[in-house]
């Protein structure tokens, strides 16, 4: 610890620490613009500047390490007239004109600089010459005219997402953001995760889609999280007049940290599905509105009967997207209630199955997340995290450029090939055999920590090789990369069935990363529903009913063939859709922002959601929708859903109060 | 103390700064009674007094040789001069134009836009002004206070104006500073 003056103030702080975050814990706020507190010091606007007793000039306190006994004024008349300064020469490098630029007003950092030092207006004037503005991007619009070339989109992009798809090209006045090697932004390697529009400090880079929609003290922001895939990404979800406008990463959520991929942050956005508001009923052949009692009652004419009635009573199926307490309250339903055989996820298991039957053999065999953050060697099988769970794929990007080796073994083609150092595709249905033979080379090659090394292995690692189709030197390369790593991570992804599950924890177990694997789950709630065991296949067979808990997921082309000719189809839906339109009897629920619940991520994290916007008056919560199903046949859909989560081994540890 | 008198002008404005000068509602009164309010373009005077005032306050920025004329007569015959409004401030969005020529500027104008055809014709008057880029008063003369805003807030120009007529100089800071 070492001892230093801020403005008067003398506190303590570890070595390393800069003069910013020494001024931050003493309660100081110091200005910045390239400054940004998730990404590494830059030292490239120059707004921080303090003086520093003994130091002949100004010094950038983003970047100046404190020493012992430093002594550190940070508003004195010098720093003041020196910001002004700065601010002058950043305002007439570009073109910044306040009144047509969308973060004028509050949302932009070089406005409220300027404001908080008390400047009236710019000393000198506008570059004037135009800049171009490259609108080539689907989500995203870059300005050159109002970029401050703070640098902080270029290093988000490689030090938070690891694209390194922006980056300046030329010197000095010249200096321009590029992406790539200059190509326009919309044909660029861009991942439209959309962390540059979230840190950039003016309006260079803002959003398509919430653009001009209002400033940010104008939108009310709800904590939340993301419902597109395992991870349970933490979101501020932004409305006006209950209406939808942006979607930001929440820097302190536990999962993300800020980083939000596509799928969270645009893609809700584009929702364009036209929304139930009321209950619908068959009359006459034709789905008609109706009230949630004349619903209820023509639902329960036909569904009561059939209680009790195994294989020819009611099947039932609901979203991996659900809440918990959804989901809990939908077993008890169908499984308890009706004594249904058929109840299960639209998922039917597909991404839960073998973690499942793994751990029940085994007990938890997984780590959380933040394991990533030490591994020295990431091996993603089975998993194309450029397509699902891509913040995980962000997660394992960004560890590259600090010697991560990256292996990828899969089957099928995956978009994280070119970044792997080793990448092996084995034959189809022989990701097992593969990693069998990754084994075998490690223990050929005596590095296995656990269990036996030797000359047996030679032969199966020929024979590994053989059938996977792969060259064993190939293995042999790969599978000493992942042994002489000191904390190696394995992701596994639903393209996994048990046997390669079971072969993947045993060269875990051989390098000694024993419980270091990560298991990408689908959905949302994908883990919960398995531990509920809501991950049977559906099949409608002599089944004289189906209940489809749809929630605002989107019915697959597979089941709508599977129920269509069902007698009686009941469906709660936010949507409409084909599904909907086939259903005898439709009840309106709330979409995802409408909700709040829980959902257990990826690492077993029980995370919450809350409601962002107010559904129209006709639209119940999947819970109530349930509920009151419920007690229009007579039965019970109360549940406890955390003693349910518990009556299953799961693969991870999960985080029940 | 004889009353400190006021006049101002506008140039390449939209006239929403003067709008928000009457938006001060009754503390125009106030106003009215510290100070003298000589020529504005809202009132019967059009020109300052040739033997001058204490302060000239002027809205819009400077885009041809008539705002020229009258943004140096302003200086002439004023002590203290407020650039009020964005556009007097920083050349506010009629400066959007100098992104392009003014020949292109006028094409648009007259002949390319909605309600405009192929007849349209670009005016030639010479005795029209002359038109140039799109400046910031203090570009072209010296400006002494400098009110931001698109428009002001009527507080802010209420606070400047009330400062002046008892002989302060105005100090904007805070929620009267702010920029659109």
């Amino acid at each position: 610890m070492v001892n230093v003056t801020i403005d008067g103030k003398t506190i303590q702080v570890p070595e390393g620490t800069t003069v910013l975050r020494a001024a931050e814990q003493a309660g100081l706020k110091i200005p910045v613009l390239c400054d940004h507190p998730h990404l590494l010091p830059f030292g490239g606007c120059r707004l921080c500047v303090v003086e520093v007793e003994g130091m002949r000039t100004l010094q950038p306190s983003c970047s100046l390490p404190v020493s012992n006994n430093m002594v550190v004024r940070t508003n004195t008349e010098k720093v003041q007239a020196a910001r002004k300064f700065i601010l002058t020469l950043i305002f007439s490098d570009r073109n910044h004109f306040c009144p047509y630029c969308q973060v004028s007003g509050g949302d932009c950092e070089l406005q409220n600089a300027a404001l908080n030092l008390g400047m009236t207006h710019w000393e000198y004037q506008p570059n004037w010459k135009p800049y171009p503005v490259d609108a080539s991007h689907e989500y995203l619009v870059i300005d050159h005219n109002r970029c401050i070339l703070c640098r902080r989109c270029v290093r988000a992009c490689g030090e938070l997402v690891g694209n390194f798809t922006l980056g300046i090209e030329e010197r000095g006045a010249s200096s321009m953001l590029v992406c790539d090697v200059g190509v326009p932004f919309g044909e660029s390697s861009c991942v439209a995760c959309g962390t540059c529009s979230q840190v950039c400090p003016t309006g260079a880079i803002i959003d398509r889609r919430s653009a001009y929609q209002g400033l940010e003290k104008k939108t009310e922001s709800t904590a939340s999280i993301c419902l597109g895939c395992s991870l349970g990404c933490g979101v501020n979800v932004l409305t006006r007049d209950n209406r939808l406008v942006r979607i930001t990463g929440r820097w302190d959520a536990p999962v993300n940290a800020g980083v939000l991929c596509k799928l969270g942050r645009f893609l809700p956005l584009d929702e364009d599905r036209q929304r139930i508001t009321t209950p619908l009923v068959r009359k006459d052949g034709k789905l008609q509105p109706a009230t949630w009692d004349e619903a209820l009652q023509a639902a329960s004419l036909k569904l009561k009967p059939l209680a009790g009635k195994n294989g020819s009573g009611v099947a039932a199926i609901a979203s991996p997207r659900l809440p918990v307490e959804s989901l809990a309250a939908f077993k008890q339903l169908f499984k308890g209630g009706f004594r249904s055989d058929t109840v299960t996820t639209l998922e039917e298991g597909a991404s839960t199955l073998a973690a499942s039957a793994l751990a029940a053999e085994t007990g938890p065999f997984e780590t959380d997340l933040s394991a990533l953050e030490a591994a020295d060697c990431v091996v993603v099988l089975g998993i194309d995290l450029a397509v699902e769970e891509q913040v995980l794929g962000f997660m394992v990007k960004r560890s590259l450029p600090s010697n991560t080796a990256l292996v990828v073994i899969d089957a099928a083609e995956n978009g994280f090939t070119p970044l792997a150092r080793a990448a092996l595709k084995p034959a189809a249905g022989a990701v097992n055999v593969a990693l069998r033979g990754l084994s075998a080379a490690i223990r050929k090659l005596g590095l296995a920590k656990a269990g036996t090394n030797g000359k047996d292995a030679e032969a199966e690692l020929k024979s590994a090789a053989e059938q996977s189709g792969i060259l064993a030197d190939q293995l042999v390369y790969a599978g000493g990369m992942i042994a002489k790593a000191t904390r190696p991570v394995f992701i596994y992804g639903k393209n996994l069935n048990l046997a390669d599950l079971k072969a993947a924890a045993d060269l875990a177990a051989l390098v000694g990363a024993g419980k270091n694997l990560i298991g990408a789950r689908g959905a949302a709630n994908s883990l919960a529903a398995a531990q509920l065991g809501l991950d049977q296949p559906f099949k409608r067979n002599g089944h004289q009913a189906v209940y489809v808990a749809l929630g605002d997921d989107v019915p697959s082309q597979r089941l709508i063939q599977q129920l269509e000719g069902t007698p009686f189809l009941v469906v709660q839906a936010a949507y409409s859709s084909r599904l909907t339109a086939m259903a005898d009897v439709v009840f309106p629920v709330e979409m995802w922002a409408e909700t709040s619940g829980h959902y257990i991520n990826i690492e077993g994290r029980v995370q919450g959601t809350a409601a962002a916007l107010k559904p129209a008056a006709g639209v119940r919560s999947n819970l109530a929708a349930l509920q009151a199903v419920a007690a229009s046949v007579g039965l019970s859909a109360e549940a406890d859903w955390q003693a349910a989560l518990a009556e299953r081994k799961a693969p991870v540890a999960l985080a029940l109060s | 103390m004889a009353k400190p008198k006021i006049s101002s002008d506008w140039m390449c404005g939209c006239a929403g700064c003067h709008m928000s000068l009457l938006d001060i509602d009754e503390r125009i009164l106030t106003i009215a009674e510290l100070t003298d309010i000589r020529a504005t373009p809202i009132t019967d005077l059009k020109e300052p007094d040739e033997s001058g005032v204490d302060v000239g306050i002027l809205e819009g920025g400077i885009n041809n040789t008539a705002n020229e004329e009258v943004a140096h007569r302003m200086r002439k015959r004023c002590k203290l001069l407020v650039a009020l409004g964005d556009c007097a401030v920083f050349g506010g969005v009629p400066a959007m134009r100098n992104f392009f020529t003014i020949e292109e500027a006028l094409r648009r104008a007259y002949v390319e836009t909605e309600s405009t055809d192929s007849e349209g014709k670009i005016p030639s008057d010479p005795e029209l002004a002359r038109m140039t880029r799109v400046r910031a008063i203090h570009e072209v003369v010296p400006v002494d206070i400098f009110l931001p805003g698109c428009p002001p807030d009527p507080d802010a120009i209420f606070y400047v104006l009330s400062e002046l007529a008892q002989g302060r100089k105005p100090e904007l800071k805070g929620d009267l500073l702010h920029w659109r």
